[in-house]
């Protein structure tokens, strides 16, 4: 066999050989290919690129502590030397802002990480074993639907006690069900595959077949869900920061800055609200359109199939 | 059909069931003591062991779980939802006076969307990569990311500057007062509407541009019929079925939504006292308010599959 062609797949599936030169430049050739498919996608895959650089580099960019109060300007709206305005008790705006976008990414990756490639790792199993176990599986995870997602966050972190461990479960716990559903309804499609019975039949084993020949084949619909998952739980985790229910005070996160614009009066001062708010927004639109460009590249028959 | 209505129905008794466990399993089993949040941690470390034990058995929680699961099914059964632990009015008087508001929210915000979003999608469909749908595309992927409870205050605060205005804030009954209540309703509606729109405008456009390449509809066109008739006639009926179905999930989207949206606008609603619950950690009445939120979910996703199966012979037949 010779392998001098270099196979342009785009399955972004981590392999030992991507620690190599050849494989970077596999990854770079396949991040080119994605930029020139789809300019606009790589656009705001830029933007969502940035505010994790932000959150990763909160300390050097906020002008000040986010945490400390400035008695002598409470209150005030966007100076030059508060850009963003200050809150009731004299703190920079600015870089509460810069620093919720640690809160809010952590959140949304943990969640991410943990319910996401749970259910996915779920729906693989159930599609592939089929039987007694599939069907248990399915009427656990439609139980768990017929709860709104916030709804479902709200009682769990509630219950948990505020922080950041028990906002990551409340809202890993919400992302089950969809991982669970969208994956195993690609293994169901995969397991038909003339190529997956080949492998049957020359005699590969049942973990065999799972493992080496359908889990890469998910790889694609995964990072797809996964992304746009990252945008919902970004939205849910603002949502119980406003409610009271997220990661408490006084670490800053966009939504209990929002939910803290409304101490002190039945009007809030719009900077207060404004700034936090667009950063949820642009955020979660930048995690949607890269999540929808991925799609579109990856595999185009699953538009619509992967609508939340 | 018979049949499909009595496997339907039966599925939902075990589904209201099983979310009846496992609401009480979150809220009751899962760790933290309600009398801490009765009594706060202070108050909680003066009493003494007997006084807890008093507390604790007045209030039905040293019994064991499984008696305590059965005793709540029971006052649900029996009409009894409690009472908070911090107000006179019980849960069912509550639900009774603000419950219709939130309903109203809910109901008007799913016609606004449909008022909204399958005229959008039809522009969109009939000239793809046209101006006016790439418009609209985005249009419906900026609002699909913007949190509507932000929304919510931004048009709070707009209102307030530009004309000094500010919806009331008593609740006022839809028969007695219908203007301050449609002033009540109004906000919350059009952010909770123009949220579900976007997911309905996408999903009404892929399905249209599916439909319009069917051949029943090439038929249509050949036999003579105006490309209107055949839009409304032939290709919407079938493009929206999916819609219908995609709109009771987004009744999820609505009841939770309501929830932090009405703490935006302030509104006197049944999701302003569930904030109420979850910021006091009142946990009584947040498992009885869960519960029912996820019931009336249930019940209105049946009663959705119903009416598909209804409209649509393909399933009828199955």
């Amino acid at each position: 066999m010779t392998a001098a062609e270099p196979d342009a797949d785009l399955t972004l599936a981590p392999r030992a050989a991507a620690i190599k030169p050849a494989g970077l430049r596999r990854v770079a050739r396949a991040l080119g290919m994605f930029a020139r498919r789809s300019p606009l996608s790589a656009f705001w895959g830029c933007i969502a690129a940035l505010i994790v650089l932000m959150a990763v580099a909160a300390p050097v960019l906020a002008p000040y502590d986010p945490l400390k109060s400035d008695f002598r300007a409470m209150t005030k709206p966007p100076t030059e030397r508060h850009v963003f305005g200050t809150d009731q008790i004299g703190r920079d705006v600015l870089s509460r802002v810069i620093y919720g976008s640690r809160a809010s990414l952590t959140v949304a990756i943990g969640a991410v990480v943990f319910g996401t490639t749970l259910g996915a790792l779920w729906g693989l199993a159930s599609g592939f074993l089929g039987g007694r176990f599939d069907l248990i599986s399915q009427r656990i995870i439609e139980f768990l639907q017929s709860f709104p997602d916030l709804i479902l966050a709200m009682a769990i972190a509630m219950a948990l006690g505020a922080g950041f461990g028990t906002v990551i479960v409340a809202i890993a716990i919400t992302r089950i069900p969809f991982g669970g559903r969208v994956i195993r309804a690609v293994v169901l499609s995969l397991k038909e595959m003339s190529y997956v019975e080949a492998a049957r039949g020359v005699g590969a084993s049942k973990m065999r077949v799972m493992l080496r020949h359908i889990l890469p084949q998910c790889v694609a619909p995964y990072l797809i869900l996964a992304t746009t998952h990252l945008g919902v739980a970004i939205v849910i985790e603002a949502a119980l920061g406003f409610l009271g229910v997220g990661i408490p005070p006084p670490t800053p996160t966009w939504g209990n800055m929002l939910a803290d614009s409304l101490n002190g009066g039945l009007v809030p001062p719009w900077w207060l609200v404004l700034f936090p708010g667009a950063a949820i927004t642009l955020t979660v639109l930048a995690f949607n359109l890269l999540g929808d460009g991925i799609r579109d590249v990856l595999d185009p028959r699953l538009r619509g199939a992967v609508s939340r | 059909m018979y049949s499909y209505i009595m496997r339907r129905l039966a599925f939902g008794v075990v589904t209201v069931f099983a979310v009846s466990v496992i609401v009480f399993v979150i809220l009751r089993i899962l760790p933290g003591d309600p009398l801490v949040a009765v009594f706060g941690m202070e108050g909680f470390i003066k009493l003494s062991a007997a006084e807890r034990a008093n507390y604790m058995a007045a209030l039905g929680l040293s019994d064991p779980l499984w008696l305590q699961y059965l005793h709540w099914l029971r006052d649900i059964a029996s009409g009894n939802l409690g009472h908070s632990f911090f107000r006179a009015e019980s849960v069912g008087e509550m639900i009774a006076r603000r419950g219709p508001l939130t309903a109203e929210i809910a109901v008007l915000s799913v016609v606004l969307s449909w008022l909204v979003g399958v005229p959008v999608a039809i522009i969109s469909a009939l000239k793809p990569n046209s101006l006016g749908d790439n418009v609209s595309r985005f249009l419906s992927i900026l609002f699909l990311a913007v949190p509507g409870f932000w929304l919510g205050m931004l048009i709070v605060l707009f209102l307030l500057f530009a004309f000094g205005y500010r919806a009331p804030l008593a609740g006022a009954s839809l028969w007695e007062y219908p203007v301050a209540n449609l002033q009540i309703v109004i906000g919350p509606a059009v952010v909770l509407g123009l949220g579900q729109a976007a997911y309905i405008a996408r999903m009404a456009r892929s399905s249209l541009l599916e439909v319009i390449r069917e051949d029943y509809v090439r038929t249509a066109r050949a036999k003579g019929l105006g490309r209107r008739p055949v839009i409304s006639r032939h290709a919407l009926p079938n493009a929206l079925l999916p819609v219908i179905t995609l709109s009771g999930i987004l009744l999820g989207f609505v009841l939770a939504g309501s929830i932090p949206v009405e703490r935006a606008f302030g509104t006197p609603g049944l999701g302003y006292s569930m904030f109420t619950a979850v910021s006091e950690r009142d946990v009584f009445v947040m498992q009885n308010l869960v519960f029912l939120y996820s019931i009336i979910f249930v019940l209105l996703n049946i009663a959705i599959d119903l009416a598909i199966a209804w409209l649509d012979p393909r399933i009828r037949y199955q």
